[in-house]
């Protein structure tokens, strides 16, 4: 509707109103100049206005422990107590924070894609099929990673104090990133003659949804551990994609995964410089996680389908593709424990020796 | 030893290769590229009416006897989260994705009286406080609901992000101008009746996208009216583009509540008459009466507070649309019996017929 209409349609009903009738209230206009900071003039800059550089003066204190319970955003006038409390859990800067946070926020947007149209889905075509059931399975399993990071922080999200709004706008662009990635995986497995695979048995996923305990535990086996292995496939992925779509969908789904990890591990380093004793106790927590990820790998469906889509089929997959896998394995410990390393947690000592074999391959 | 014979091999199982999901899918892209609405295809496009998929399993992937039970949803009842077109409102959202720093031109925004600046700051305020409730909300029952619903799941994902995106641009709108933020309402706090004390997911989006987003649907609607610049018009007509497909997502599944439980209806009704008093009264309406928002809008409709009569004679009018669209919303979802029947409040009937 256009803007005149509007106004036209708002006449009308004005119009109607029996203007002798209308009970006009005295604004009593006592809001006005509850302000903590006024005159605050953000200009937008070469990357348009973002969310960071609004914080300004005020604005910009990030409290080290939010006391407020309700939807109050940062910087605005609490006013005379008396309202009740909401409930968020985790009210601590240490908990939840990553400085990059508003940044990434903007970057997800500024970087937004669609499965739909953005994927060449023409250029597949018929592979073997056992191929096709590889990558089948692949997906099937890159599917349920995306699940649990859906599920994970949407569990947590209420959890998260306003105050801390710019973790909580980033989560929401990683749910919708990841809803994408569950959306283009399954449309990737559907649309070549094939089918969903089997299901994972879950004990990785098991182990990220029960780390309830605390935000920042759940970040690293959801971030460090699970999403450094998705972000290893993903990068892997480019290189063996069968077709320009799949290329795409691997490539678009790194750049996503590299927001969510840059966030987890810059939230890591937040909590364990601000936090004594947080890192020793990530340790025992990825100590736990790794063996769970241990446990998992001896299970087929996951190491045989990248080693037939690495080998071509089969018999390759015997062969050289399992030593691709392998080799894929290799870099993700080892991106593991540099990222460890720079955490300063003790993983490259400790981690789970069917862990550390990899690193030899 | 030659380099054949250094080659490892590996015993290889191979057992999941018959423990697949259904073969021979073949889903083709059509002009609108590849969409949610072409992979139903076979059993990938069943929907169950119960699911039983208690080990987070994707729709139509082969099931193990050994999978643990790691989901727990609390929500595997189709009726209870269904709408029938969740996968086109989740494309159109992916597809109208728009950026608060980039396509809001913040550079038309000009200095303006401290009576306008101040106003526009305190409604600017309440979004900033009430965006992200649709937010929070829907979260905790995307994470409580079965994958094998994942087409509204995803929506309610999008409509996070939708949200998150309202949130930021009015925060940057308050802090653009030479303003600032104002005092908080404590509208959306927790108190019985509110949308996040919502037990059922029913309840919860006949209070939250029925109610209250049909509510801020029509005040962004007439966003215009109240706009001074070009960056506050844009900034109010993409944020109506996705209330309005957080409103239909309300709509649709109250829809299919009302043709599939009419069993559920006068537990429906009851949830309703509740919005209705929070319509016409609540701190959630920014265009209830006799707040410091609806004292703030009066005076952007008017042109100043020397002009606040004329604008809450504007306000009065942009209050009965937004019933009027209310009611709509109510008879187009399958509930309009209640208009009919003396049930509504009768407040509303009042106000729809001016
Ligand atoms: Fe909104
Ligand atoms: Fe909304």
């Amino acid at each position: 509707m256009s803007e005149t209409r509007k106004r036209r349609g708002l006449q009308r009903r004005i119009d109607k109103i029996d203007a002798e009738n209308i009970d006009y209230p005295t604004p009593s206009l006592a809001w006005m100049g509850r302000t903590h900071q006024w005159g605050t003039r953000v200009k937008p800059g070469n990357k348009g206005l973002t969310l960071s550089s609004l914080n300004v003066g005020h604005y910009g204190e990030i409290p080290e422990f939010w006391e407020d319970q309700t939807r109050m955003p940062r910087g605005s006038v609490a006013g005379p107590g008396g309202v009740p409390p909401i409930g968020y859990s985790v009210r601590a800067k240490h908990e939840l924070w990553a400085d990059c946070a508003g940044d990434l926020y903007e970057e997800a947007i500024q970087r937004r894609w669609a499965p739909t149209t953005d994927v060449p889905w023409a250029t597949i075509e018929p592979l073997p099929e056992v191929v096709e059931r590889a990558m089948c399975q692949l997906c099937t399993e890159l599917c349920q990673h995306a699940n649990v990071e859906i599920e994970t922080i949407t569990s947590w999200q209420q959890e998260l104090s306003y105050g801390y709004h710019e973790v909580k706008m980033f989560l929401a662009t990683e749910t919708f990133d990841a809803a994408r990635h569950f959306e283009v995986f399954r449309k990737r497995a559907l649309c070549n003659g094939g089918g969903l695979g089997v299901e994972s048995q879950g004990r990785v996923n098991r182990m990220i949804l029960e780390n309830r305990g605390g935000w920042t535990e759940a970040m690293a086996v959801l971030q460090l551990l699970r999403g450094t292995l998705t972000h290893t496939i993903y990068r892997h992925g480019m290189s063996f994609a069968h077709n320009d779509a799949e290329a795409i969908i691997f490539g678009k789904c790194l750049e996503d995964k590299s927001r969510h990890l840059a966030y987890g591990l810059d939230h890591l380093k937040y909590a364990i410089n601000h936090q004594s004793d947080q890192a020793l106790i990530l340790e025992q927590v990825l100590g736990i996680g790794e063996r769970h990820l241990v446990r998992e790998l001896r299970d087929p469906p996951f190491r045989e389908s990248l080693a037939i889509i690495f080998g071509g089929g089969i018999e390759g997959a015997r062969t050289h593709g399992m030593a691709r896998y392998q080799h894929l394995m290799g870099d993700f410990v080892r991106q593991y424990l540099d990222w460890s390393d720079w955490l300063g947690l003790r993983r490259r000592e400790f981690v789970a020796p069917e862990l550390k074999a990899f690193l030899e391959k | 030893m030659n380099a054949a014979e250094s080659v490892e091999t590996f015993d290889l199982d191979l057992g999941w290769l018959d423990q697949m999901g259904e073969w021979g899918t073949r889903a083709e892209p059509g002009k609108q590229g590849l969409t949610l609405a072409d992979i139903q295809l076979g059993s990938y496009g069943d929907v169950p009416a119960h699911s039983d998929n208690l080990t987070g399993r994707p729709r139509g992937a082969g099931k193990r006897a050994d999978g643990f039970r790691v989901g727990g949803y609390e929500v595997r009842d189709k009726q209870d989260i269904w709408l029938d077109n969740a996968a086109m409102i989740y494309e159109e959202a992916v597809n109208r994705q728009w950026s608060s720093a980039t396509d809001v031109p913040w550079e038309t925004i000009r200095p303006l009286p401290d009576d306008v600046e101040q106003a526009q700051c305190e409604l600017a305020t309440l979004l900033t406080e009430v965006e992200f409730v649709a937010g929070d909300v829907p979260a905790r029952w995307v994470a409580a609901t079965t994958p094998d619903y994942f087409e509204p799941r995803m929506t309610l994902l999008a409509q996070i992000m939708d949200e998150s995106r309202h949130m930021d641009v009015f925060r940057k709108r308050a802090l653009a101008n030479g303003g600032g933020l104002l005092q908080r309402t404590g509208g959306t706090a927790g108190v019985v009746g509110s949308i996040d004390m919502s037990r059922d997911f029913t309840e919860m989006s006949s209070r939250l996208h029925i109610s209250g987003e049909g509510a801020v649907l029509s005040i962004f609607r007439m966003g215009e009216l109240m706009a001074y610049n070009e960056a506050e018009k844009i900034a109010y007509r993409l944020c109506a583009q996705d209330e309005a497909r957080h409103v239909a997502f309300g709509v649709m599944h109250l829809r299919y509540i009302a043709d599939t439980a009419p069993e559920r209806k006068e537990e429906i009704h009851c949830y309703l008459d509740e919005s209705e008093r929070a319509l016409l009264a609540g701190q959630q309406n920014p265009a209830a009466q006799q707040t410091p928002v609806s004292e703030a809008l009066a005076i952007l409709l008017g042109g100043g507070k020397d002009q606040f009569d004329d604008g809450y004679r504007k306000l009065l009018a942009i209050r009965r649309r937004q019933v009027k669209e209310y009611m709509q919303r109510v008879k187009s979802a399958g509930f309009g019996e209640r208009f009919e029947n003396g049930r509504a409040n009768p407040e509303l009937k009042t106000y729809a017929q001016l």
